[in-house]
Parts: structure tokens; C-alpha cells; sequence
């Protein structure tokens, strides 16, 4: 055994900046695990964790919320969710199949990606310039999700609120990410 | 140039990578006694068509789905996008 003892950090180290009218913020708490539901087993799925956790499964581009709001399901894909959660232990894995207890597929993919919240009453301009979908907050509504290319990084976009968005990148992008959104603040201001 | 998803609504092609003729969909039977003649069509002659072409393309920015897509070569138009995994099937290939 090695004496050496691994320290926990974060893709971009807790970076927070704040501008007029928007913040960019580094989301910490978060873990995220891609459910996997094979073809046949959705409806069992879907009843199980509804059991569970008052969850359904989203429709496509949707989000859905456990009974005690801490769960948060995302599908971007027709055999899959990510399940999206506060989290802060080593083993999201083991913990969100025991909260869902359904019987699905698992695999903990929190610190492969870097999450960033972007917020204000000015995010949509700023987001505007590199997101090629179309964000008007009554198509893109509160909780909807989608996976496209910002800056041509792959690019999660999950709108948590009204002026609230959270991006997420691969870890190894996440410094370009940032960078991608800082120059569209710069634009933008 | 925007592609309507059937699943995701409209998006950008930058998010897609083309791969060609929906040909590819209808791979030979491996036992034929026409084999060697039928992977010949399949790989290599197409069509060089001047109009609608069905082609297929691969949402990989996306939900990594296959499309097949009916393009006008000469203007772009694009006039249908289906699930390439549903036109497979409705040609009773897959389970």
C-alpha cells in the first residue's frame, strides 16, 4: 500500500466570477450517474422509481424531480437518464441505485464532467453567442435539456431556473469552456 | 443547414457527421451465393443522384442516434428526417 493519500478536487477548483448582470459559478455539489434502461425493462423502471422516489422517467429534452426535490433526471437520450444530485461521497454509483432501487444500469460519472452555473439576468445574451439552440425561455423552458456543441465542445445545457443555466463539459474542456463563456461575457458587456 | 430530429426537434448540422447512402442500412446475407457481387454493390457502386437522396447521418453532439435523411442535392432541402434504427426495423432487419 502507497503512504500517499489522493486529495478530491474539483475540474476548475471552485472558480466563481461575478460581472454586472451575470455570475459564473463552478458547481461543486453535484454528482451525476447515468442510468441505463434496457428496452424491456422500462416500464419496471419507470414504476420502480416512481415507488421510490416519486420519479418518472422524462420525456426527451425534459427533466423530472424526485418527490423531495433532490433528484433530478435528465434524458437526452432514448435508452438512457442521468440522474443528477447532490452528492459529495465517493460512490454516487452504489448510493443512487439504492435511492432509486430500480433495476437499471448505473455508472457514476461525476467527476468526468465539469459543471458550470451560469446565472443573471444577462446569461441568456451571453449564452446566446455560443449555444446554438434556441434558448427563448418559453422553448427552452425551466427544466428542459439538451445535449449540443458549444464552441465546438460537447455541451450539456440544463436550464435550472429562470435566469439560471448549467453547462457541462468534459473535465478536460473545462478550462476552454470556461474560457468560451468568459470571452462571451466580455462580448457581451 | 438544420436538421429536424425527429426525437430532439430542429438542430444544428454542426452537431451531426455524415456517413452516406441509406444503401448502408441493407447489409447482404453473408451465406448468398451471390456474396462476392452482392458486397460489391454494397460497398462500392452508388448512385450519383442529381435530387432527393436518402443518406444517413450520425447525431454524435447529440443523442447518438443514426438518421436517415432525405436531402435535394442540388438545393439541401432537406424533406424528411426519420430514425434510421425505425426504417431498419420496418425493413424487418434487427429484432
Amino acid at each position: 500500500m502507497s503512504d500517499y493519500t489522493l486529495t478530491k478536487e474539483s475540474p476548475l477548483n471552485g472558480v466563481e466570477h461575478e460581472f454586472d448582470g451575470i455570475t459564473i459559478a463552478e458547481v461543486i455539489d453535484q454528482s451525476l450517474v447515468m442510468v441505463a434502461m434496457p428496452r424491456d425493462k422500462v416500464d419496471k423502471i419507470d414504476s420502480a422509481i416512481k415507488k421510490s422516489c416519486g420519479l418518472s422517467i422524462p420525456t426527451m429534452g425534459h427533466s423530472t424531480h424526485s418527490s423531495d426535490a433532490l433528484i433530478t433526471l435528465w434524458r437526452l437520450q432514448k435508452n438512457q437518464v442521468l440522474a443528477y444530485y447532490p452528492y459529495a461521497g465517493d460512490d454516487a454509483e452504489a448510493d443512487i441505485a439504492d435511492k432509486l432501487n430500480a433495476p437499471a444500469y448505473y455508472t457514476d460519472q461525476s467527476d468526468t464532467w465539469a459543471m458550470i452555473r451560469v446565472s443573471g439576468e444577462r446569461s441568456r445574451d451571453v449564452l446566446e453567442r455560443i449555444c446554438p439552440l434556441d434558448l427563448d425561455p418559453d422553448k427552452f423552458t425551466i427544466g428542459s435539456v439538451a445535449r449540443t456543441v458549444m464552441e465546438h465542445i460537447g455541451t450539456i445545457i440544463y436550464r435550472d431556473g429562470d435566469d439560471s443555466y448549467v453547462l457541462l463539459t468534459m473535465r478536460s474542456f473545462s478550462h476552454s469552456m470556461l474560457h468560451a463563456i468568459e470571452v462571451s461575457v466580455k462580448n457581451v458587456l | 443547414m438544420i436538421i429536424n430530429h425527429p426525437l430532439l426537434g430542429p438542430r444544428d448540422s454542426e452537431e451531426f457527421v455524415y456517413l452516406g447512402s441509406a444503401d448502408l442500412i441493407d447489409r447482404p446475407d453473408w451465406e448468398s451465393r451471390t456474396v462476392a457481387d452482392d458486397f460489391h454493390q454494397y460497398q462500392y457502386i452508388r448512385e450519383n443522384i442529381a435530387g432527393d437522396n436518402r443518406e444517413l447521418w450520425y447525431h454524435e453532439q447529440g443523442d447518438q442516434s443514426w438518421l436517415l435523411v432525405t436531402r435535394n442535392t442540388l438545393t439541401h432541402e432537406i424533406i424528411n428526417v426519420e430514425l434510421a434504427q425505425d426504417v431498419s426495423r420496418s425493413m424487418g432487419r434487427g429484432k
